[in-house]
């Protein structure tokens, strides 16, 4: 137990701290306590500006778009530590690498992982954000419960034809393709008849409706495909052997996902601070103790992460890393609450021109809603069952989401 | 940052675990209730050596008090490793058992002079009292023969960590220590106290998952409802925050960091809290059994909040940290 990095970590930090200074663009530095873009177009829907594609790239071609991975992939072989230095330099200071995160943080590492040497070659441009791609999982009847998909897709021999419905599906209305989760056995147990296929978004039969988030913006879309050619070579991996892959692709996706929002609950724990001492509340023990607490909590979840990865590191089970998202989206969302209430009456006050900081904390808090939810309930409820050791082996696998494997230097 | 353990501190882990499933079974627990006399073997036969601990790092200490903690060790133990840290900083070595008596009638650890030192753990069991009296600008400790004092009981929810009223007014001066020193001596009592609880906290929820695994009702077992699971997963959450509080103020504590008081509260505002949580939900959990005195888990319940309220309760320790953080 020693709280010091090594010299070598160390140096790691300043030169990506260097990094950063030369080249990270202001729009990237966001404080907006979320992840994701507010760059929108005229109708609420999301567009990716100029400066993230360009900012992307240039995180890539340094090799510090995923610091694990070796060079031609974004990276600089990184250690796991480094990895955690790394994601925590980045969020402390509010700093996004992508504006979508389908890409590096799924797409591209289920390519590398489960793909053919052809689709593999796919994966370093949509790691350096070229391809732009969405993810189709959740549908109208398959939210948590992805296993129940329905969207089919008829072998044909040299193509497969799509029919069905995607919903929440992030950046559709930007991406060019999809990474799809498709029913290719509707006679097999519900897990074993899942494939993934590879899916222009320009293929004929392919419609995209943006869907209106609770914010007013849109962000994420239905897709619906109807009777949509797809070829045999997309398939990704084994016919009906899908499953596998989202089990991969949900580990990719909680990668790392921790130290971000442990450092969005600190900076709002400081902005707190701030607001207290501007509304002339520090004499107020009832608000200055809430805010102690929440504080300890906040920096109580960042020894967990820290902790945890130990643990992990080590090769011991890490129950941390399976409270971490039940606890940070819950934490972020008590935080952004505490911020509207300090407000009085003007809690639900949006108007920039009269709520503190330009009604910051209520889109926070709206947007922070989704943290309880994205990924599936279940990381918020489904979570809490394992835990209570009611299904050890989904118990151990949720060990694993939250972290980037130590072995992982792809 | 590295919270992985050296095998030394394994073996510490490892070693005060099997000792104390060992030589520690709820029999002796319930006897000690009773008759605080019948731990007495269990401290001079085993627990005395690992006094030496105080000598090592808070990480080490912490480790082994979680230990202690999750068996509910009866005894003198726990006041003599405070007392030696107590003890070290005017460089003695205590030869037998000791407490320590710092607090005046609020409970708190900070330095005074009244003439009644309260909330001393194990006073008539020990051999010598540790009291440490002036002000928190100059402390003193003055080491006293346990006989030489007059103390008084005070019945608490804890018997099995009696708490007595010891009687200072015209004792010696002792010598005098820096507030730097007392201050650290501080906060490895805390620290300490607060791997306590998360170990209290550790074997009431294992007691309540186990049994709800265990125990059937409407054909099934209790832990199969959901409704049971949240409440669980929501006591574990917070026992494993509490738990890397204490890692994390005791690595600040040995480092001495800027933030380390900070870290120090946050610990035990978190074990106390975590421990007291722990111990409802495990009540619930076992239902009418839980709630039997044969059953014993009303033993580690007690401690809980006794635990809390040792050198402040999470409020107190809570307000303190607000303090810091607002500071100008």
């Amino acid at each position: 137990m020693n709280l010091a990095f090594s010299a070598a970590d160390l140096a790691f930090r300043d030169e990506l701290l260097h990094f950063l200074q030369q080249h990270c663009p202001p729009e990237a530095q966001v404080t907006r306590d979320r992840i994701g873009t507010d760059d929108v177009d005229d109708n609420g829907v999301m567009v990716i500006p100029a400066w993230a594609k360009a900012w992307q790239a240039t995180l890539f071609d340094h090799g510090w778009m995923i610091p694990s991975y070796p060079p031609h992939l974004g990276g600089r072989n990184a250690t796991p530590t480094q990895t955690l230095l790394y994601l925590e330099a980045l969020a402390q200071r509010g700093i996004c690498r992508s504006v979508h995160f389908g890409g590096y943080a799924i797409v591209g590492p289920s390519l590398l992982e489960f793909g053919n040497a052809q689709q593999q070659a796919l994966a370093p441009a949509a790691i350096r954000g070229d391809t732009v791609w969405c993810i189709g999982m959740s549908e109208p009847g398959a939210g948590s419960d992805l296993a129940a998909l329905s969207t089919r897709a008829e072998d044909a021999g040299d193509h497969f034809v799509v029919t069905g419905q995607k919903v929440w599906t992030s950046y559709a209305m930007v991406a060019s393709r999809c990474f799809c989760y498709v029913r290719t056995d509707k006679d097999a147990p519900k897990h074993r008849g899942i494939s993934v296929l590879l899916i222009d978004l320009d293929s004929p039969g392919v419609e995209i409706r943006p869907l209106r988030h609770l914010t007013g913006q849109a962000e994420f879309a239905e897709v619906f495909f109807d009777a949509v050619k797809v070829p045999r070579e997309n398939l990704i991996g084994e016919l009906n052997g899908g499953w596998r892959i989202t089990m991969g692709s949900l580990a990719h996706e909680r990668g790392g996902l921790w130290v971000e929002g442990v450092a969005s609950c600190l900076r709002a724990v400081d902005d707190i601070i701030a607001m207290v001492a501007r509304l002339g509340l520090q004499g107020d023990s009832a608000v200055t103790t809430r805010v102690a607490r929440l504080y300890s909590q906040a920096r109580s979840l960042r020894a967990m992460g820290w902790k945890g990865f130990a643990s992990f590191a080590q090769g011991s089970s890490a129950p941390e890393h399976s409270y971490m998202k039940v606890a940070i989206s819950e934490l972020q969302q008590t935080l952004y609450e505490f911020g509207m209430d300090l407000q009085g009456s003007g809690l639900a006050v949006t108007d920039p021109a009269i709520a503190q900081e330009a009604g910051r904390w209520q889109s926070a808090f709206q947007n922070a809603l989704a943290a309880t939810i994205g990924g599936g309930t279940s990381g918020n409820t489904t979570q809490r069952g394992c835990a209570a050791g009611a299904r050890p082996a989904a118990w151990l696998r949720r060990y694993a989401w939250t972290f980037p494997s130590p072995t992982s230097n792809a | 940052m590295d919270f992985s353990l050296t095998d030394e501190q394994r073996m510490i882990q490892h070693t005060a675990r099997t000792l104390l499933g060992r030589e520690c079974p709820l029999d002796l627990v319930r006897a000690a209730w009773d008759n605080p006399a019948l731990a007495q073997p269990l401290w001079r036969d085993h627990l005395q050596d690992w006094l030496g601990l105080a000598e090592q790092s808070t990480c080490d200490v912490s480790l082994f008090m979680e230990e202690y903690g999750r068996a509910l060790a009866p005894g003198v133990y726990f006041p003599s490793l405070l007392a030696t840290f107590a003890a070290e900083a005017v460089e003695t070595t205590l030869s037998g058992s000791a407490t320590v008596a710092v607090a005046g009638y609020d409970g708190f650890w900070t330095v005074n002079d009244e003439a009644i030192k309260h909330y001393v753990p194990c006073a008539a069991q020990v051999d010598d009292i540790v009291v440490v009296h002036g002000s928190q600008r100059q402390p003193r400790v003055a080491i006293v023969a346990g006989a030489s004092v007059a103390v008084t009981p005070v019945d608490q929810m804890d018997r099995l960590r009696p708490q007595y009223q010891v009687h200072v007014a015209g004792i010696e001066p002792g010598s005098a220590i820096s507030p730097q020193a007392w201050q650290r001596v501080v906060r490895r009592a805390l620290v300490a106290t607060s791997a306590e609880l998360v170990g209290v906290g550790r074997h009431l929820l294992d007691s309540a998952v186990a049994y709800a695994k265990e125990r059937q009702q409407f054909g099934r077992a209790i832990g199969s409802f959901q409704g049971l699971q949240w409440k669980l997963v929501d006591a574990a959450l917070e026992l494993e925050r509490a738990a890397s509080a204490v890692a994390w103020a005791a690595m600040c504590v040995d480092a001495d960091t800027a933030d380390a008081d900070a870290a120090v509260h946050s610990a035990k505002l978190e074990a106390g809290t975590a421990a007291r949580r722990c111990a409802r939900t495990s009540l619930q959990v076992h239902g009418g059994i839980g709630y039997t005195w044969e059953h014993g888990l009303h033993f580690w319940l007690r401690r809980a909040y006794a635990g809390d309220a040792f050198m402040g309760s999470s409020d107190y320790h809570a307000r303190r940290l607000a303090g810091l953080l607002f500071v100008a």
